[in-house]
Order: C-alpha cells, then structure tokens, then sequence
C-alpha cells in the first residue's frame, strides 16, 4: 500500500510548525510507521537542528531532485526512533530552484518507501508552499490563539481547498488558565471562525523549549503536555479520526480542587 | 465565588477574546471582498454592455464602486439614464 503525504502548514511564520512537525514525525514513527519529514525551507533550513540531526547532513533535497544522489542517501536516520528519517532542506540553494513537478516525482518516490511522509512548509504562501501543497495528499494547519495567526491560517485554509485538499486543526501554544479568563481565543471560538475540523489541541510548555535546546524528541518526555498531546494527535491521523480530542485545563490549586470536590459533594446531597 | 465572578463582570470591561473573535471576522469577511482593480473594470465593462441593451446611458458620469461599513458590504452602481431603447415585443436582447 501506497504511504501519505501530509503537508504541514500555517501562514504566518513562529506558531511551532517546525515543533509540531518533528513531534507528530516521531510519534508517528514510536508508533510504528516508517516516516520521512522533508524540510521545504530551502536556504533557512530548521529541522535537523530541532531534530538534533544537524551534524550528520550530507545530502539534501535539492540533492535528489537533481539527481546527486539517491533518495536513501540522503535520508537521515533518526539517532533515537527507528523508522524516522528527515530529508534536510538545503542552506545554499536559492529558493526558487524547486519546482511543483519536482516535488510530485519526489513524493511519488517516497509514497512507496514511508507510511507517512511529512513537509515541513516554510511560512508564507510562496514558492515552498505551493510547492509542497502541489504534492500533498492531506493538510495539517497549525495556529496559535491570536488573530494574525487565526486570520493567516484561513487564508491557507482557503488555498487548500482551492486545491481540493480538505485540511484539519491544530491549535498550538494555548494558555488554559487565559482561555479560562476570556483573556484568550478558545478553540471554540477559533473553530466558529475558521469552520474546519479539529485534529488538536496543544497546550503551552516549557518543555518544548528544553526538547528543542538539546535535540530530542518532545514526545519521548513523559513529564511534557504537549508531547503527550502530539501522540494523540498522530493516533488520529493514523487510522484513530475518533479519539476524542482532549482539552487543556487550567491547573487548579490546591485548596480549589478540594473546594470543588466539597461543593460537587454537597450537591449529590441534596 | 460566585459572587465575585459576577461582581467582575458588571465592573470589568469585556473579555478580550471576545473583541479578538469580532476583529478577527472582521478581518476575515474583508480579506474575501479583496478585488483588484481589474477585476472591477471587467465588471464595469460587462455591466455596461447588459445596460446598454436597454438604456441609453451617460457613460461619462457612471461609477462602479464597493461600499463598506461596519454591518454591510455594498456593490454601487450609479449611471445616468438617458432613455430606455424601444424594443419590438417577443424579441430578446441577445
């Protein structure tokens, strides 16, 4: 059986895309699947160094559309995870050295060797965008809580329908305790804006920033929210549409939590 | 508890998510109405020709225009008319 490919995109540039990317790569792959995450960010390239891949970069995807070497030499193969590999983006090309049709023959290739290949698109809706969406068979729309991301995201949302691709949510960086104030977009609201099905929520987490500064993978921490969030997510994109998707709470003190038991008590009471 | 939940929103100003999600629709239903000026002439062009069939109009004095306000979007059309074109009975325009 022929594998996906899923594009993973935003707009607007900073909402985690990269963060995402890697993480729902490696869930996917802990939970079998042989993935292949390509970074389309030709010249800024981004992912090896999230990946702590950076140091064993020989070729890279410019290399294999242009026929230096083949796809196997040029696919990573992640240190931590079996079955995850990272195509890297190339740091001296220009960006416009790949085309639509490149990346079909590409994908077409990797369809047949990975259950899920993943792109990493860089932010805008330029040359990497079209580029990746061209080749795609699903969509993952990453945004945050705040207007320019949310308004960034529905034109994307837009473009990929334009393409009859029929992308799902993930919300990213949310802070309960200011959802929960009214200081914060809920996915509710943002879901009643974009009308788009949800595939996810993330919560914010220092712990993003740690995985990050040392190169491991989000979802191996056990202490992280939203490496555990990110395992959900990847349950639903393979083959799990189902689960349901939880929702990030506030933390409640102490005395709050025992508060809430007591008035809950009282109320079977009565 | 509850009392003070009340107590803050008579007092406070509102959420503000909910000013974030009436900005952000906003936002949104302005981006679609994003015409380019080619577009609009096209569409002057073809108005002209359908009204032209019927009327004759000051071609000079006409504007094609999109109004915006707050609750509505608009498509203006305004021209003179000249005088209507008689037309046998039973005969279409085309």
């Amino acid at each position: 059986m022929e594998g996906k490919v899923i594009v993973m995109t935003s707009g607007k540039g900073g909402v985690g895309k990269t963060t995402v990317t890697a993480s729902l790569g490696a869930a996917l792959a802990l939970q079998g699947k042989r993935v292949a995450i390509v970074d389309m960010d030709i010249g800024l390239r981004n992912l090896d160094v999230v990946m702590g891949l950076e140091n064993r970069i020989v070729f890279n995807v410019v290399d294999i559309i242009q026929g230096r070497c083949k796809l196997k030499q040029a696919a990573i193969k992640d240190r931590r995870i079996d079955n995850l590999f990272l195509i890297p983006a190339s740091q001296s090309d220009d960006k416009d050295v790949i085309k639509p049709e490149n990346m079909v023959w590409l994908t077409n290739k990797l369809r047949k060797e990975f259950d899920f290949t993943l792109l990493d698109c860089p932010a805008g809706i330029e040359h990497g965008f079209k580029n990746s969406i061209a080749a795609a068979d699903e969509a993952v729309v990453i945004c945050t809580p705040d207007v320019s991301s949310v308004r960034d995201a529905d034109r994307v949302i837009g473009l990929l329908y334009a393409r009859s691709i029929t992308p799902k949510l993930v919300v990213n960086r949310i802070v309960p305790k200011m959802v929960e104030s009214g200081d914060m977009l809920s996915h509710e609201d943002i879901i009643d804006v974009l009308s788009i099905d949800l595939v996810g929520l993330v919560e914010m987490d220092d712990q993003v920033v740690v995985s990050s500064n040392t190169g491991t993978p989000l979802v191996s921490n056990k202490e992280s929210k939203a490496g555990m969030a990110f395992q959900r997510i990847a349950m639903r994109l393979d083959g799990h549409p189902d689960l349901p998707v939880e929702n990030p709470m506030a933390q409640k003190g102490f005395w709050k939590k025992i508060g809430k038991k007591l008035s809950r008590k009282n109320k079977d009471d009565k | 508890m509850k009392f003070n939940d009340l107590l803050k929103k008579l007092i406070s100003k509102p959420e503000s998510k909910e000013v974030a999600k009436k900005r952000l629709k906003f936002a949104l239903v302005y981006d679609k109405l994003e015409v380019t000026d080619n577009m609009l002439d096209n569409l002057q062009k073809e108005l002209l020709e359908v009204i032209s069939r019927y009327f004759e109009i000051d071609r000079s004095s006409m504007n094609l225009d999109i109004q915006r306000s707050d609750e509505y979007s608009a498509l203006v059309f305004n021209t003179p008319i000249l005088s209507a074109k008689r037309q046998q009975q039973g005969t279409s325009a085309a």
